[in-house]
């Protein structure tokens, strides 16, 4: 059961203590309100420094030692959610805007009439339980954003930022994130004899424990793509790791390929990740076929296959996430695949940077107004004419 | 469907997202309609955490009015095939538009869950 509201009753007149306990006798009765009692500001303020549990004070104005709008201004440093209701003479209007200007929520006036007081009392009670009830749910959301502010740093800290490249190739990735949304990562590997391992990855969820899947994800691809030079071989691996202690069945779609710049040879294995796009000198366009795998982390004891494709002088692999192609325009219409691979129809990447702001400025144009639900990533890789 | 009486209806329609259960002849049929996503997807799951009895033996997805699922909705559906593995239940997903199948492909869904073309074919599947 609720506690009885605490007021605390401040006036120098002796005979107003009996009068409100009688008075006011059925709430008090009824386990509603509570009331105490000081003569003065002074021992007002001494009274809210003791007593925790304070809600309202009543206070009139004209006191000895401290009066009742001095008070005023000292009641928000003890606690700034107490409420204040100030007892006037009738029709002093002077005293009263300057109560209601250091922080009164209403007054009553003398003679008191307790059937107004009872109804000021109650509807300033009312505000504070409001008010606090208020204050709980901005915690709570100060609290979730903190959150997602984590997750979207540790998000943001684990993306390379400067991409191998030279006369053989460009690589270019970018991710931007959607609000409170994160589960999209890149990364990319230098392995042995130049070859370049890439990977672009979707973890399920959102929140600090998706950033933390995501980041023993990025970790374990990491080490596994240094151990070995086979993707099939390495997106094994990591499911299996994924797979232990997964009770939260969190998971991670994957692409990870590796390229060889010295013959533009591409070996990729999915693991339930969009296929990825090759886009030809000529404007033409390749989906690259599934491997037969399925996302990280759902089930152990899974094989995870691998292609072997070879990018001719000129064409350009776009990895991405489902941010792109299913980021929604005004009319819910998806971007889409047919799209995403359309971009390039009249004018063949150059380069891989260039190509990569193209595909987003396509995306952006695409949805106009319409929020972004998931984060959009991708990641290019543009094999240069010899 | 004539055989299964409509035991039991709950119908969530806070967000774009509904999930409609029906028990009967021993087979729980939970019918997803609209969109899952992010916003929604702890909703779907205590949707189906609170409909799924310990005693459900076959459980049936039923797809055909869902209109996007994001990889956060797919997880609640990995949950769920979890959870029915552990008890023993038998789970499929049925009626699936072409959109949602795609996702079902390319995510390799298809491969841990049975995908049924209908209601009937599903739990013709799951009772034989």
């Amino acid at each position: 059961m609720q506690r009885p509201y605490k007021i605390l009753v401040v006036d120098d007149e002796p005979d107003l203590e009996p009068l409100v306990l009688q008075r006011m006798r059925r709430n008090i009765r009824s386990g509603q309100y509570e009331f105490v009692f000081a003569q003065n500001g002074v021992e007002a303020l001494k009274r809210l420094n003791q007593d925790e549990g304070i809600d309202m004070v009543l206070s009139d104005i004209n006191m000895p030692q401290m009066d009742g709008l001095t008070l005023l201004e000292q009641i928000p440093e003890v606690d700034p959610n107490i409420r204040s209701v100030i007892v006037s003479a009738y029709g002093d209007m002077k005293n009263i805007r300057t109560a209601m200007n250091r922080g009164a929520f209403d007054f009553v006036t003398k003679p008191l009439d307790f059937e107004d007081l009872r109804v000021t009392i109650e509807r300033t009670l009312q505000h504070l339980t409001e008010w606090r009830e208020a204050l709980a749910v901005r915690d709570k959301l100060v609290a979730l954003q903190n959150e997602l502010d984590v997750a979207s740093k540790m998000q943001q800290s684990i993306l390379p930022t400067r991409f191998p490249g030279g006369d053989d190739y460009q690589l270019f990735a970018n991710m931007e994130p959607a609000r409170n949304v994160g589960g999209d990562f890149f990364d990319v590997v230098r392995l042995e004899n130049s070859r370049i391992g890439l990977a672009i990855a979707d973890v399920s969820d959102k929140g600090v424990p998706a950033a933390l899947f995501m980041m023993s994800s990025r970790t374990l691809l990491k080490g596994a793509a240094i151990g070995s030079p086979e993707p099939g071989d390495v997106l094994r691996e990591v499911n299996e790791l994924l797979n232990e202690d997964n009770e939260a069945a969190m998971f991670v779609t994957v692409l990870y390929a590796v390229f060889n710049p010295a013959n533009g040879e591409l070996v990729y294995s999915n693991g339930g990740h969009n296929p990825p796009v090759i886009v030809h000198a000529d404007g033409s366009f390749t989906v690259l076929p599934l491997t037969g795998g399925i996302a990280l982390g759902m089930l152990p004891d899974i094989e995870y296959g691998q292609k072997t494709i070879t990018l001719s002088p000129g064409d350009t692999a776009i990895l991405y996430t489902d941010g792109v192609t299913e980021a929604m325009n005004a009319d819910d219409e998806e971007f889409g695949l047919e799209r995403l691979c359309r971009i390039f129809a009249d004018a063949p990447p150059k380069d891989a940077k260039e190509a990569n702001s193209t595909i987003f400025k396509a995306v952006h144009d695409f949805a106009g107004y319409t929020p972004q639900s998931d984060d959009i990533t991708c990641l290019t890789l543009r094999r240069s004419e010899d | 469907m004539a055989s299964v009486a409509t035991m039991e209806t709950t119908t969530e329609e806070t967000g774009a997202m509904g999930v409609t259960f029906e028990r009967g002849d021993g087979v729980l049929i939970a019918k997803t309609e609209g969109r899952v996503d992010g916003a929604n997807a702890r909703e779907f799951q205590t949707d189906l955490e609170d409909a799924i009895d310990e005693s459900d033996r076959v459980v049936v997805l039923d797809l055909e009015h869902l209109t996007y699922i994001s990889s956060a909705g797919l997880r609640v559906i990995l949950l769920t095939v979890k959870m029915l593995r552990k008890q023993e239940a038998m789970f499929s997903v049925c009626s699936l538009p072409d959109t949602i199948r795609e996702v079902f492909e390319i995510s390799g869904f298809d491969k841990i869950i049975p995908i049924h073309a209908s209601q009937s074919e599903a739990i013709a599947a799951l009772k034989a």
